[in-house]
């Protein structure tokens, strides 16, 4: 048998992903690309959750399932949180002709 | 497995599915009978059929406890395979969420800020409906979910006047700041789930506060699951850091969204909040040793810096909305510190109730205050706090209302907030310990900043009762506007002469359904009092050499494990850990 | 053998999120995008949840990526240049962030030991003796999940369904015109509506 992927690995994997997502989310302008960044921390949770749900014993009282449920309605999540978010970016491109953050500054103050 | 599902679960649940349809049937209603009537009938048909809805659901819930849960049964039962609660908890706070619900139907009665009602009244029954169960929460899958469902419902209320700009503006802001945080919130979840193995709150509690747990000390995952679980909820509470979207969202959005944004939703985020920080992660609110803080000393900074700013950022406010948005950042921060108090209390039910007295007053008299902001808004298409001006000699029982209002939200005696603020402050200085010092620090930080908010309360009133204006009157407000301003007053006063009505009916809801975990106080105590601490923590690795084996216990303890599995399904309360049931009990 | 195919996914994984965060057209990002979520799905099928990567390609691949597409070229930002890309203090905030995080993360992490020592995963073996319910639900995921969903999970389940009627109802009506005109009128009245606040 080959040797296996040890835990920590895929963990590495999701942090990795999880601080490239943050730094999109502060470094972009666009509206849709701070969603694409979002996208990707959302991904990184759902890998650990998978890899602890396969790693871990779950306990008596826990269902098999736990992390994979977890992750199955964090695809939900963010299925829906994209089609409302385009909605709203679709909805300010209309009234400034742009999907840039920094533009919208009708409130402040 | 859990026991399964039986009707007495959906007896229970039914004011929750009552409005689920209803939400359902205003969008059909919209669509065929009304369709093609002008926006004023729609809003008026829409909102009258969505006021019939909740109030029978309110009815019902008042039913249901009647008849099935009755006034204080001890622990409450957890319904749904053990998903949610299903007792005083869920019933109380369901009865309160569907109460804003309805004060904030009366105000979206007020106007035509949108023309698509039945959209309108389906998000804001579906929100109320994610409130509840966000509320009644058992486990994290679904209070993020609720969580979610309930700020994407929002989203869309804030951008629905699609008239104005800001309105689509503060719809974007509310939704990239939102929906960061809840990326954050998730990550922190997932990262409590590999801790704990476990994504239900109270088993969660368990495995932190058994003996093998190191606490937070030295744990930088911990510590880091923790950051972003805060950085989640203090989102939807808008604490200092993560508050900037809430000043330029609660402008855009129209006057009742922002009421339901400050009332409800304040309040169902911060009992999951308490559910979450006290019940799962109590355990870690503080070690033993003060150089190394839980989460009491992170939050504790929060707090100072949420009212501080809150109350000095509000002194210059120009705009009603505005000025109520920093007023309700800084009342976050007098609430987070009842948060501590949750967590550092020998009597954490106690300093619950006195928080959860504090988010109700609050909820009432914020609703009451833009109740205002939606009168001048429907007639002026302002609502700056200049368009006051006069206001109270031309309406005394107005002027007499408001006044009313701002001392409650001041902190000055006749009023519920008083007695909220005391009750709260109270429990802050009840802790002991090492981190009294903090809670003093805290507590004066709190008094200092009720004088310092008295500035811009009195602002108002000053504007109401001793400035005249040439603009024209403002027409008689109508019940729609009467009933909320009338009901937050006369409850706000009410709560005030009798404080103890509200406060006793917390208690009751706090004590049987919160399960406050503690970290075991003294180390030599450890093996003592631990009736399920022995628990296997979950992520142990199992034997390289041969894990066929490691599979085998769980295989052959089937039978135990179920028991232990209805057990914790049924007295949820034996979860508190050690500390509280040596200490809570008086 | 299997660890070098993990490490080369990773790699490529990484590399795709980084071109997705700092690709200046956004096309090409959303296209990056996709890839990474192939690897995500491909993560997925390595920790022997083929049923959740089936989910990864279908509802990511299928409908958010596309979903976002739509978006990149409803707002006709695909020529992104400079102004995808926030000012020097943010891009320094964003690599502070990155950097710090990282190294928090991989340092917890190396520190927890509970997590360091599992190199090797249980094994759960279905046979007619030892037959656990957390080996079937590796085995057969699907029906499980399944069976998960209508009883432990029912709540969240009927939740999920909300949320998504709510997004769906929202979103039309977030996207819809009120009435014809409105698009011109509001592309009047947004110049001067911005510089008056």
């Amino acid at each position: 048998m080959t040797q296996q992927i040890p835990l920590t690995w895929f963990l590495y994997f999701a942090a990795a992903s999880f601080a490239i997502g943050l730094m999109g989310v502060l470094m972009r302008r666009n509206a849709i690309g701070v969603l694409m960044a979002i996208e990707i921390m959302l991904n990184a949770a759902n890998v650990n959750f998978i890899a602890f749900w396969r790693y871990g014993t779950p306990s008596a009282s826990e269902g098999p399932l736990t992390g994979v449920m977890m992750a199955l309605f964090v695809v939900t999540i963010a299925a829906a949180e994209v089609a409302v978010g385009v909605g709203l970016i679709l909805l300010c491109y209309r009234r400034w002709r742009s999907a840039d953050v920094e533009e919208f500054d009708g409130l402040s103050g | 497995m859990p026991s399964g599902l039986s009707i007495q679960d959906f007896v229970i649940f039914s004011p929750v599915i009552v409005l689920t349809v209803w939400g359902l049937l205003s969008l059909i209603i919209d669509l065929t009978l009304l369709a093609g009537q002008d926006s004023t009938t729609r809003n008026r048909s829409l909102g009258m059929f969505t006021l019939s809805g909740l109030v029978a659901s309110l009815v019902l819930c008042q039913y249901i406890s009647y008849k099935y849960i009755g006034p204080s049964p001890g622990t409450d039962p957890l319904i749904f395979f053990g998903s949610l609660n299903g007792g005083v908890l869920f019933n109380q706070f369901a009865s309160l969420v569907i109460l804003f619900a309805v004060l904030i139907t009366c105000l979206s009665m007020v106007w035509n800020f949108t023309s698509h009602w039945g959209e309108y009244y389906a998000m804001l029954v579906w929100s109320a409906v994610s409130m509840i169960i966000l509320i009644a929460a058992e486990d994290l899958l679904t209070l993020f979910l609720a969580l979610e469902t309930m700020t994407i419902c929002l989203y869309l209320m804030t951008a629905m006047e699609k008239s104005k700009q800001r309105s689509a503006e503060a719809g974007l802001k509310y939704f990239v700041y939102g929906s960061v945080s809840s990326a954050l919130f998730l990550f922190g979840l997932s990262l409590i789930y590999g801790l704990t193995g476990s994504l239900s709150i109270s088993e969660i509690g368990l495995v932190l506060s058994s003996t093998q747990q190191p606490g937070l000390t030295g744990n930088v995952v911990g510590a880091v699951a923790v950051l972003l679980i805060l950085v989640g909820f203090g989102f939807k509470v808008s604490a200092v850091p993560f508050h900037q979207w809430a000043p330029d969202v609660y402008e855009g959005a129209p006057a009742p969204v922002s009421a339901w944004l400050a009332s409800g939703s304040k309040l169902a985020s911060l009992v999951a909040m308490v559910k979450v920080m006290g019940g799962g992660l109590g355990s870690w609110a503080a070690t033993s040793t003060p150089t190394s803080p839980g989460w009491v000393g992170l939050l504790a900074m929060i707090a100072a810096a949420t009212m501080t700013y809150g109350n000095f950022a509000a002194l210059g406010q120009k705009n009603l909305k505005r000025l109520l948005a920093y007023s309700s950042i800084a009342h976050a921060g007098y609430m987070l510190v009842g948060v501590i108090a949750v967590g550092l209390s020998t009597e954490p039910e106690e300093a619950a109730a006195a928080l959860f007295f504090y988010l109700v007053v609050y909820g009432l008299t914020t609703i009451a205050g833009f109740a205002l902001a939606a009168w001048i808004d429907r007639d002026r298409g302002t609502e700056e706090v200049e368009d006051l001006n006069g206001l109270a000699r031309r309406h005394p029982y107005v002027g007499v209302a408001v006044c009313i209002l701002m001392l409650s939200m001041i902190g000055i005696p006749p009023t519920a907030g008083f007695f909220g603020k005391l009750y709260m402050f109270m429990e802050a200085l009840n802790v002991g310990g090492p981190d009294k010092v903090t809670m003093m620090g805290l507590v004066a930080l709190g008094l200092f900043n009720s004088v310092v908010s008295a500035f811009y309360y009195v602002r108002i009133l000053k504007a109401m009762f001793f400035r005249d204006t040439q603009r024209a009157e403002l027409k008689w407000m109508g019940p729609e506007i009467a009933l909320p301003l009338g009901l937050g007053t006369v409850l706000t006063l009410f709560f005030g002469l009798n404080s103890s009505v509200l406060l006793t009916d917390m208690e009751s809801v706090s004590r049987s359904g919160l399960h406050i975990t503690r970290r075991n106080p003294d180390p030599l105590d450890y093996n003592k009092p631990a009736p399920r601490t022995t628990r296997p923590s979950q992520l142990k690795p199992p034997e390289p050499s041969k894990p066929a084996e490691a599979a085998k216990p769980s295989g052959t303890t089937k039978p135990s494990a179920a028991a232990k599995t209805s057990a914790v399904i049924n007295a949820p309360a034996k979860a508190e850990g050690p500390g509280s049931a040596a200490s809570a009990k008086p | 053998m299997i660890q070098a195919l993990f490490i080369a996914l990773s790699g490529f994984g990484l590399l795709m999120a980084l071109g997705t965060v700092f690709a200046r057209n956004l096309v090409h990002a959303g296209l990056y995008l996709v890839a990474f979520f192939f690897v995500v799905a491909c993560q997925f099928v390595l920790l022997e949840a083929e049923f959740m990567a089936a989910i990864q390609v279908l509802i990511y691949i299928g409908a958010v990526a596309v979903l976002l597409m739509f978006g990149i070229m409803l707002t006709r930002n695909i020529q992104g240049d400079d102004t995808t890309i926030v000012t020097k203090q943010w891009r320094l905030l964003g690599l502070g962030a990155f950097g710090s995080v990282l190294v928090v993360l991989i340092l917890g992490i190396n520190s927890h030991e509970p997590w360091t020592q599992l190199a090797v995963r249980p094994e759960f073996p279905v046979d007619a003796t030892t037959k656990t319910e957390r080996g079937r639900a590796i085995l057969s995921m699907t029906p499980t999940v399944g069976r998960e969903m209508m009883t432990r999970y029912v709540v969240p389940f009927e939740l999920a369904g909300l949320l998504l009627t709510a997004a769906l109802v929202g979103a039309v009506v977030l996207a819809q015109y009120d009435n014809a005109d409105e698009a011109e009128a509001l592309a009047e009245s947004a110049k001067p509506s911005a510089t008056q606040s």
